[in-house]
């Protein structure tokens, strides 16, 4: 592994127009593990982890990957979502309703490794619990199911950097911590860096190796994790209050 | 005479497969264009693609043939160029046809373009996907039922389609006689059983794409929001 932290990022995104345009500004750096975007629903998380896709284009500012300018404003990079290999988990899944789990999981592969998916994707249903699924339709899929094969479609197609919105807050608690579990293991058996929004001080805590705190019309900053999870904020050790 | 009774109906279903042929591909092109970008000239574009719904046949007529006719810029072009000529052809009543049927087939099409999430064409571009392919394997799949409502609506309204046809390819009979401009002249000449029997064919044939598409129509099976 290089020296470069595993993602650099200082962004001002402008999304909408005339009276309802709001800005989000962005600066933090995560060397490794898991960097989390906390605060409330509105203060621009969701915008931030759309710019670092290459989903929304910032006005202004640079997104590197290990090194690599994926965007650079002063430069003109500008990387499109499909050259920057970065996985994205949105917060209602997206997964396509016209496939079956299996169809959505090798849905990033080359055309032969769809048709006949190999040993890496076997492993892969096999990792997240989906084996017996493959077949299923994923209308008839509960949540945690849901979270599982979105994830499973942003493994297969091998990304160096995993976002994820929001990908416990729907769950009841025993898919939270099963789900939690599995996504622990599978960045740490990968050594996949991710960046993971949330609302939800427990799930910060429990996450979190860098921590970034997002209000409203303020720019969003790197802070320590008793910073911004608060006082009142759960043991960072066993994730109780 | 009594062999050429078909020529018009088997002309028509010709002409009017030519003209989808054509305009089909450029119609979604077009509503894909205007259900996922917001850019200058869309309001424009709205406007001229809903132009030949508003303007009377006889003036979508009359600017084919000053554009497409012998001395029309672009008709002067296609007869030099690759010796086609429009005028008094099957072709022009086909390009008659294809402009009219593409406010229908846009219109149509680009609401069940409008439903599909943007969100999932978001996570197929992550997952590697170029624009296009986002196209064949996420939009179209899932607004299939509108975009086949929108060709078969589009292919009723070529096949019906009369007065721009008739000022551009005209009515020589055995050439460019398509069921409407059929009708006209047997109706001119008094012929109630030749204008009945292509009046006929043609209710049966609207009858029948009014049903299917009403089968496509708006209903269940469109992706969750």
């Amino acid at each position: 592994m290089s020296g470069a932290p595993a993602l650099e990022v200082d962004l001002e995104v402008t999304v909408g127009r005339g009276g309802a345009a709001f800005s989000v500004e962005a600066r933090f750096t995560l060397p490794s593990g898991v960097l989390v975007l906390f605060g409330p629903s509105g203060a621009g998380k969701t915008v931030t982890l759309r710019a670092i896709a290459g989903l929304i284009r910032p006005t202004r500012g640079s997104v590197r990957l290990a090194g690599e300018a994926l965007f650079d404003w002063m430069r003109g990079v500008d990387v499109p979502p499909e050259a920057r290999r970065i996985g994205y988990v949105p917060q209602d899944q997206a997964l396509f309703p016209h496939l079956d789990v299996l169809g959505n999981v090798v849905f990033g592969l080359p055309r032969k490794e769809r048709k006949k998916p190999g040993p890496l994707v076997l492993a892969l249903l096999d990792e997240l619990g989906l084996s017996a699924l493959r077949g299923a339709r994923v209308d008839s899929l509960s949540g945690g199911e849901r979270q599982r094969v979105a994830l499973g479609r942003a493994l297969a197609a091998e990304p160096r950097l995993l976002l994820l919105d929001e990908p416990l807050s729907a769950l009841d608690r025993a898919a939270r911590l099963s789900i939690g579990r599995s996504l622990r293991e599978a960045l740490a058996r990968r050594s996949l860096p991710a960046v993971l929004v949330t609302h939800d001080a427990e799930e910060a805590a429990a996450f979190g190796d860098v921590f970034v705190r997002f209000e409203r019309g303020k720019p969003a900053r790197e802070l320590p994790r008793e910073v911004v999870l608060g006082e009142k904020g759960p043991c960072p050790h066993c994730g109780k209050p | 005479m009594e062999s050429s009774t078909s020529f018009p109906i088997l002309l028509s279903l010709r002409v009017a497969g030519l003209a989808l042929l054509f305009v089909g591909p450029i119609g979604l092109a077009i509503a894909l264009l205007q259900a996922r970008r917001r850019y200058a000239l869309r309001g424009l574009v709205d406007a001229l693609v809903l132009l030949p719904l508003v303007l009377p046949p006889s003036v979508v007529g009359y600017v084919l043939v000053v554009v497409f006719g012998r001395r029309g810029l672009l008709g002067r072009i296609l007869e030099e160029g690759l010796g086609v000529r429009l005028v008094f052809s099957p072709a022009g009543a086909a390009l008659a046809s294809a402009v009219v049927a593409l406010p229908i087939l846009v219109k149509t099409a680009q609401p069940s373009i409008e439903a599909v999430p943007s969100q999932l064409e978001d996570v197929a571009r992550t997952l590697g996907l170029k624009p296009w392919e986002v196209v064949f394997r996420v939009t179209l799949p899932l607004a299939w039922r509108g975009v086949l409502a929108a060709l078969v609506l589009g292919f009723a309204r070529a096949i019906g389609e009369f007065g721009a046809t008739l000022m551009l390819a005209g009515n020589i009979p055995g050439r460019t006689n398509t069921m409407p401009v059929e009708i006209f002249a047997a109706f001119q000449e008094g012929d109630d059983a030749r204008a009945g029997l292509y009046v006929g064919v043609l209710s049966a044939i609207s009858v029948v794409v009014v049903l299917v598409a009403g089968l496509l129509g708006p209903k269940e099976g469109r992706a969750p929001a």
